[in-house]
């Protein structure tokens, strides 16, 4: 009981830094969550777009921005150089098109007017790209036939309304799956560094050396005062684990009582362990309060880096997932990459989401071993 | 006495390990961490093939447009690729859809249909490349026919017609090769965003570095150390050995910044842009804007020194978070929906102030950063040092 | 006899307690005036607000004559501190540390040299100058500690506890110090809870108890506030009700108490009360381990002025 509440009283004194941990995991997750109605149609990515028209808004031209606007999302922005530039750098919209003066009198004048563009030469814009193409090509196509403006825009819009049929394969809820996978990378940071904070600042509290040589000195074993130690602290771990699901239920919401939010739960639980018992061997290497400080943002956000909490594991170049295979994260990340897009729950395909927890405990193991030798070794002060 | 105690501050600050980590190697393994997991994200994202399957059944053969245009865009190394595809039965196809080796896959049955596992942009790309090629079957069709009607008469011949047709559908399909609309690209070279990652980490340095000054306002202090005790009942003027003391801690600070750059210059390659003058301006007045952060915080509020520099890191963190470090979405949406906390923000100074030495060529946008620096520095200054002038503490 | 300070009533309240209540003293010039008080008593506070490092609510402080200000320079080159935490950088070592806040009082730098040295030889730390502060022992510290405070060769000296948690050694090269700095003509307030430092050192010792003045004056002025003259103890004694009662009745004989086979006499004055004891004891054949005469000590006095012992 009294190590219970010598807890709280720590725990209320890292109140600050939890708080920071929590404000940042919701912002970050609200803003990358943008809830959509899923439906299982196929609906086409829009691309966003910022339309600056130099010319009337009348005949080819309007036609064209109409066009545009049907296929893409078009972005209203003040109508400030920068503005657009700063939107396009922060990849807010992938691709300006600017309509010059006079375009829809020289190109029916076959003048060959030019159009400037800005783009982000990534997949969306590459797609708007090939629109403005198509379009101006199927104008110029209709040009020789010498057409009035209204005639030309008659057959170019006759010519767009080609539609292919595509159908969804996959039942799977993609953007709730996503959202969840997104969600819980993200606690790998806020769940290590959560635990190895807090933790680490009460254990070094009782690993404090004068308090050490009473520990030292008294009647409990070693590995039993490691026990009871352990114990209290996955008591915190738990509730702080328990309280990041619940966040989860807030944030994501019913999708989360399914399979897929029933494994995300179960793998963040294990990876809550493994953090745990790897603070617990900090707490006792580290005692010293401001080299802890230090040490925990080099492991948080170093484990978030290199296993893609931050940049999602795909876009990771292989020497860094390489090297990443050392550190838990990855194989708590990997488990929620896998789970984005598990489609069927039979063991041939959870055999490698519980591989990964297996390792996650042996990690866990690896610690816990580690902290008794370190501690059986530390009963005579250096 | 300016410049003993200022060598004595210097001495006690370089050999604090704890500020040394903060401020200076903390950056630098951030840094690295953001080179690892940054180097890759942006070829990923640029353009490359889309991996897509064909049924290859009697329709698809059948369908000389789609066949043909696909083999263009199917060519291998060829600057139009877009594709690459894999022509196999439809089982096959399903397979290779499930297991997730190709984005989707197009079918003729009747009807051209295209199949997938999600909506995306790539879907939605194979989706248009399928429609624009059975438009421009049929705008061959309508021109073919209005060209060869010009030279059809009543008169002319079914086999004439044949070879009217025939010729005139090859005119308009070299016209259509050939007929590349000028779209002029204007995108600026300076494009890649983690440059922002970098500029964030700068400006924490900067700020962090302001913990430094924060330690040495605390050696003066009375009510914060038994040095500062110590060093108020001395007979030098308090004004005078906290100027040198911040002094010194400043030229550490900036010491701690060049060692930051030349690791980001010469190992990471982080490209600044190309002014090097006004690279060191924004550097003097980002740690300046630091040091004032550090100067304030330590002489308003009464707390201990951990708990000082907990604010101290807190706050910086949460403004680096404000000006992107986490993602530079974040940035852009304070920018744009609340322009007024990122102008405040002096970790968006220096981050913005990079920007527009790297992204534009006009000077504007980064002098204004650099103003806001001076005010923001000028300001904290000046409250911190009505703090300092109190000479009589209630408490010790 | 000049005054080196003057203290005139005053008064420091924090929130709702009185720390210092209405003081009064002076300090003349060349002696070591003793501020004695148990933990709590306001003793600190009083110097720190001597130094103008605290705001006071009432009162009038002088210095060598003059007002005491934050800004008075002239005041304060001429003052010296050991405060009671160890006040150096932990990032310094021994030289660097006395180095820096000598120089903060001696800018010749030839000069310093030889006050740090002296300062060194006479806390005795010769040996340690390259040490960091981590690496030397609890005494050593302290006397650290006070070479920071003193190898300016300040006229007036604060100590502040320079002695808490101290081994002997190191306590009597302290002391040595202190009497030493005296010698060369510094005035010292010296605050402290072990009376016994203040006997051997000081010549003057004023009594301080929840910011108030109990006493002052020179030991023996003070000791005779104790009322007794002697105190006798008899250990390992056994005796009978009879025998006590006529002790009792011997002259002189303040109080008597037994307990645990010892004996407790105290006497309100006389000069051979003990050889007149002994000759009783050996007349009745009492027989004991042993048997020690005390002269009153200050604990005894503020026993005397308090109820209370000076030591928790």
């Amino acid at each position: 009981m009294t190590i219970f509440k010598t807890f709280l009283k720590v725990l209320n004194k890292c109140k600050a830094p939890i708080l920071l941990y929590t404000v940042i995991l919701i912002f970050f997750t609200s803003f990358n969550m943008k809830t959509n109605e899923n439906t299982m149609s196929f609906s086409p990515s829009k691309p966003k777009i910022i339309i600056v028209n130099k010319d009337e808004f009348v005949g080819v031209t309007k036609d064209l921005i109409t066009y545009l606007s049907t296929h893409c999302e078009v972005v209203e922005i003040e109508n400030i150089e920068e503005k657009r530039n700063d939107a396009l750098f922060y990849r807010s919209v992938n691709f300006i098109v600017e309509i010059p003066q006079n375009f829809h009198k020289d190109l029916l004048s076959k003048k060959n007017p030019t159009i400037s563009i800005k783009s982000l030469h990534d997949y969306a814009s590459s797609l708007v790209n090939r629109m403005l193409e198509r379009y101006l090509n199927i104008a110029n196509s209709y040009l020789n036939l010498e057409l009035t403006e209204e005639e030309l825009i008659g057959k170019i819009n006759e010519t767009l309304t080609t539609e292919v049929k595509v159908e969804i394969k996959s039942e799977l809820d993609t953007e709730s799956l996503n959202k969840m996978a997104l969600y819980f990378n993200f606690t790998n940071y806020c769940i290590l560094a959560g635990t190895i904070y807090v933790l680490c600042l009460i254990l070094s509290s009782f690993k404090n050396k004068s308090i050490q040589k009473r520990t030292i000195i008294s009647s409990i074993p070693y590995k039993k005062y490691n026990r009871i130690l352990l114990f209290s602290n996955s008591l915190f771990a738990f509730l702080f684990w328990l309280f990041y699901i619940l966040l989860s239920l807030v944030l994501i919401g019913k999708n989360m009582f399914t399979m897929h939010g029933l494994f995300y739960i179960l793998n963040s639980f294990v990876f809550t362990f493994c953090a745990l018992t790897l603070s617990f061997l900090l707490g006792n290497i580290v005692t010293n309060k401001n080299a802890l400080n230090g040490i925990i943002n080099v492991i948080a956000l170093g484990s978030s880096f290199l296993c893609g909490t931050f940049v999602p594991m795909e876009w990771l170049p292989n020497s860094v997932l390489f090297i990443a295979h050392v550190l838990p994260s990855y194989y708590f990340i990997k488990t929620n990459e896998i789970l984005k897009t598990l489609e069927v729950f039979d063991f041939e395909s959870l055999k490698p989401i519980f591989l990964n927890m297996g390792v996650l405990l042996l990690f866990a193991l690896g610690f816990v071993i580690g902290t008794n030798i370190l501690s059986k070794k530390k009963q005579k002060l250096a | 006495m300016f410049f003993h105690n200022f060598k004595y501050a210097f001495k006690t600050l370089i050999k604090d390990r704890m500020l040394l980590f903060w401020t200076f190697a903390f950056p630098l393994i951030l840094g690295t961490f953001f080179q690892m997991a940054f180097s890759n994200i942006e070829n990923s994202e640029t353009f490359q093939v889309i991996p897509i399957a064909i049924v290859d059944n009697d329709a698809f053969h059948n369908h000389t447009f789609l066949k043909e245009a696909f083999q263009e865009f199917g060519k291998e190394e060829s600057k139009n690729q877009l594709f690459a595809i894999k022509y196999t039965t439809k089982e096959e196809a399903e397979k290779l859809l499930n297991k997730k080796e190709i984005d989707g896959f197009l079918w003729i049955e009747e009807n051209p249909k295209i199949m997938v596992n999600a909506n995306g942009i790539n879907e939605t790309i194979l989706k248009y490349v399928v429609e624009e090629i059975l438009e421009s079957e049929k705008i061959v069709k309508n021109v073919v026919s209005f060209e060869a009607a010009k030279y059809i008469t009543e008169q002319t011949s079914d086999e004439e017609i044949y070879k009217i047709m025939a010729e005139v559908g090859k005119n308009v399909l070299k016209m259509q090769q050939e007929n590349n609309p000028t779209i002029k690209d204007e995108t600026s070279a300076n494009m890649s965003y983690t440059m922002i990652e970098f500029y964030t980490l700068i400006a924490m340095t900067c700020l962090y570095g302001g913990i430094l000054g924060m330690v040495s306002i605390n050696h003066h202090l009375p009510n914060m150390s038994s040095n500062g005790k110590r060093i108020c009942i001395s007979p030098t003027p308090k004004g005078k050995l906290i100027f040198s003391s911040v002094l010194s801690s400043y030229i550490v600070q900036l010491f701690g910044l060049a060692l930051l750059f030349l690791y980001t210059i010469f190992v990471l390659k982080v490209d600044y842009g190309s002014h090097l003058s006004f690279l060191i301006l924004l550097s003097f007045l980002g740690s300046l804007a630091g040091l004032s952060l550090g100067i304030f915080i330590a002489s308003v509020f009464k707390v201990n020194e951990n708990t000082k520099i907990g604010i101290m890191i807190s706050i910086t963190m949460f403004w680096c978070f404000l000006s992107g470090m986490m993602g530079i979405t974040m940035k852009y949406i304070v920018d744009t929906k609340l322009p007024i906390l990122n102008k405040i923000n002096p970790a968006n100074c220096i981050t913005d102030g990079f920007y527009s030495l790297y992204y534009y060529t006009t000077y504007d946008r980064f002098f204004y950063n650099c103003i806001r620096l001076v005010v923001f520095s000028i300001l904290l200054l000046f409250i911190a040092i009505i703090y300092l002038r109190r000479q009589k503490y209630d408490h010790i | 006899m000049k005054n080196c300070i003057e203290v005139k009533n005053l008064v420091k309240e924090y929130k709702n307690v009185r720390a210092v209540d209405d003081l009064t003293f002076e300090v003349h010039e060349g002696e070591i005036l003793g501020l004695l008080g148990p933990n709590g008593s306001g003793k600190t506070t009083t110097i720190n607000c001597i130094l103008s490092l605290l705001k006071f609510s009432k009162g009038k402080i002088k210095i060598f004559g003059k007002n005491m200000e934050p800004n008075a320079y002239d005041i304060k080159k001429d003052i010296g501190v050991v405060f009671q935490e160890v006040a150096v950088f932990e990032e310094l070592n021994v030289y660097d540390n006395i180095d820096y806040f000598c120089g903060l009082y001696i800018k010749d730098k030839t000069k310093r040299k030889v006050y740090i040295k002296e300062a060194i030889n006479l806390v005795g730390l010769e040996n340690y100058q390259k040490f960091l502060p981590k690496q030397l022992s609890g005494g050593l510290l302290r006397r650290l500690n006070i070479a920071c405070g003193i190898a300016h060769k300040p006229k007036l000296i604060f100590l502040d506890e320079p002695t808490v948690a101290v081994d002997p050694q190191s306590r009597n090269n302290i002391l040595d110090g202190i009497k030493k700095l005296k010698e060369d003509g510094a005035t010292i307030v010296y605050t402290t809870h072990y009376m016994e430092e203040v006997e051997i050192l000081c010549d003057r010792i004023i009594i301080l108890d929840k910011g108030r003045v109990l006493a002052s004056g020179t030991t023996d002025e003070l000791k005779k506030l104790a009322n007794i003259e002697e105190k006798v103890t008899i250990e390992g004694v056994e005796i009978s009700s009879t025998i006590l009662e006529e002790i009792k009745q011997f002259k002189n004989v303040d109080e008597i108490l037994y307990k645990d086979n010892i004996l407790f006499i105290t006497y309100k004055k006389g000069k051979n009360n003990l050889s007149e004891l002994m000759d009783f004891l050996k007349t009745k054949k009492v027989v004991y381990n042993k048997i020690f005469s005390e002269r009153p000590t200050l604990n005894d006095v503020f026993l005397e002025l308090t109820g209370k012992e000076l030591r928790d």
